[in-house]
């Protein structure tokens, strides 16, 4: 279970008086039960990588806390803040793979870490991963030699490699081709379905990413503006978010 | 036709208006408050980054294959300057000490002409400047690369402490890196020195060297220049690793910040060398 409350960032503008500040988050509220798979959505700039971050712990707020299964991370340290994260899967929006290793390296990264499994194990786990994202073969490349899709999928083995009970996706399908996009999603939440994970997911890929998620959440300009189940976020009246949600030109965004 | 003035207007010879000089005191105070926060946050930001690095060596906890890793990108691939720069330094401290040897007959001095100011001072010197240019600047661009591809953010995700992770092996590798080659430059230095010497001044390296070791040079020469190399590590390892974990605004953020560690790590270095010139006699 992960309850949101309160969250509110703000961060000085360049070359503005010291008191001159701006919202990146605004009070925002919301739960995601276990088991859940939540999506996050909303146009740029709108918050949603930041929220991600905070259950991350990687980011804290000026005000408002994130309880990640009974533990608030806003007020842990980093070093019992480890604890959290051991349960956490995280994608990054620019997958964030680390380039002086090997693919195979990296998705094997966190087992040898802070598994300490056996190598045959390591081996046969990353090479499953792999097959699971359509890149047999790509062990031995380095990820300057991929391309952006490409290294997104290794990102998601990366993030799904630990079997985490909760994992945060950050743009999973950014960069990829509609066929890979979908099988992505499908992977993801048939994934989702058979571990019982809670995921949050971020995407701006609407129409694949309200075929897999039970709950929406729609975020603007750092605030949040929509919570409730994917036929309510198709149904609603909000006019922002029946923009978003419908592809609309015309409306307030 | 008469114009009439208005009171509140400043008359042909007066000042700036008082709001004017409100302004002018703000823009001021804020440029010098600017700096000494900046000037603080730094001194803070490396103070703190030296206590975590040395918060995690008691007990040691050391990623041995890093370590190894950065021992090898920054010592075994920084042999060939320091080759280079230290045998031609032993060759400059004979040419420029050359004209007085002549004059004075003093060849049998060559040697502590050449080792004294050599293992005491522009070894190591040089040394520091050489590592903190290739070493210290490629360890600031990596980590802060890391830091806006969001790599440092990717470990502390995956519950891997970056500190034990990254910064203590580079940390360790560059102090034992530059303590190394200053020992391998004071060797190659007087050994160029001495070759200068036979060249120039037809000074035989058996004579060199007994002039070398004949008791005016002492242990304490090499110590004193050893002691100053650990002290530039300290300094380039703690700079290059904060200005890098500190980069912010991607690709130029990494630029800017491996010109303020290349800038912080000389002033840092000749400041300490006058402090330990000073006190390690």
């Amino acid at each position: 279970m992960i309850a949101i409350r309160g969250l509110t960032k703000s961060v000085p503008i360049p070359n503005a008086s010291i008191r001159e500040r701006r919202f990146i988050l605004r009070d925002v509220s919301f739960s995601v039960p276990s088991g859940c798979l939540y999506g996050l959505i909303g146009p740029g700039a709108a918050g949603k990588s930041v929220v991600l971050k905070m259950i991350a712990g990687l980011m804290k707020p000026d005000a408002g806390n994130v309880v990640v299964d009974g533990d608030d991370v806003t007020e842990l340290s980093e070093l019992k803040l480890q604890s959290v994260r051991l349960k956490l899967g995280m994608l990054f929006q620019n997958n964030a793979l680390f380039d002086y290793l090997t693919v195979g390296d990296n998705i094997a990264f966190p087992l040898r870490r802070l598994y300490h499994l056996p190598e045959d194990e390591v081996q046969s786990r990353v090479l499953e991963r792999l097959a699971c994202v359509s890149l047999q073969g790509f062990e031995d490349r380095m990820p300057s030699g991929l391309s952006g899709g490409q290294k997104k999928r290794v990102g998601v083995a990366r993030a799904t490699v630990t079997k985490a009970p909760i994992v945060l996706y950050d743009e999973p399908a950014a960069g990829l081709d509609p066929v890979t996009s979908q099988k992505i999603f499908e992977l993801l939440r048939e994934e989702q379905r058979a571990s019982g994970a809670t995921v949050i997911m971020v995407s701006s890929d609407l129409d694949r990413l309200l075929t897999v998620t039970d709950r929406v959440g729609m975020m603007y300009r750092g605030e949040l503006i929509f919570d409730g189940s994917t036929e309510e976020a198709r149904a609603s009246d909000e006019p922002r978010v029946r923009q978003f949600v419908h592809g609309l030109t015309e409306g307030p965004l | 036709m008469a114009v009439q003035v208005s009171s509140q207007s400043p008359g042909p010879g007066a000042g700036p208006a008082p709001g004017a000089i409100a302004k002018r005191a703000e823009t001021l105070f804020g440029a010098v408050g600017g700096a000494v926060l900046s000037l603080a946050e730094t001194a803070g930001g490396m103070g703190v980054l030296f206590g975590r690095v040395v918060a995690r060596l008691f007990p040691p906890q050391i990623d041995r294959n890093e370590l190894r890793r950065n021992l090898y990108k920054m010592a075994v691939k920084s042999l060939p300057i320091v080759i280079v720069t230290a045998l031609f330094t032993g060759a400059i401290m004979v040419i420029q000490a050359a004209p007085l040897v002549k004059r004075f007959n003093a060849e049998g001095l060559l040697g502590w002409a050449a080792g004294f100011g050599t293992l005491r001072e522009i070894a190591p010197l040089l040394t520091a400047l050489m590592i903190s240019g290739r070493v210290g600047a490629n360890n600031t661009a990596e980590l802060g690369t890391m830091v806006v591809t969001e790599q440092v953010d990717a470990l502390r995700a995956l519950a891997i402490d970056p500190v034990t992770f990254l910064i203590l092996p580079r940390f360790l590798s560059i102090v034992i890196t530059l303590f190394v080659m200053t020992l391998y430059a004071d060797i190659l230095a007087l050994l160029g020195a001495a070759y200068t010497g036979l060249a120039l001044l037809k000074v035989e390296p058996v004579s060199f060297y007994n002039s070398v070791t004949a008791g005016l040079l002492g242990i304490g020469d090499v110590t004193n220049g050893l002691v100053k190399s650990v002290v530039f590590g300290f300094v380039i390892a703690i700079s290059s690793c904060h200005f890098g974990l500190a980069t912010t605004g991607g690709a130029p953020g990494v630029g800017r910040a491996v010109n303020a560690c290349v800038v912080a790590s000389a002033t840092g270095i000749f400041l300490l060398d006058y402090l330990v010139s000073f006190i390690v006699k």
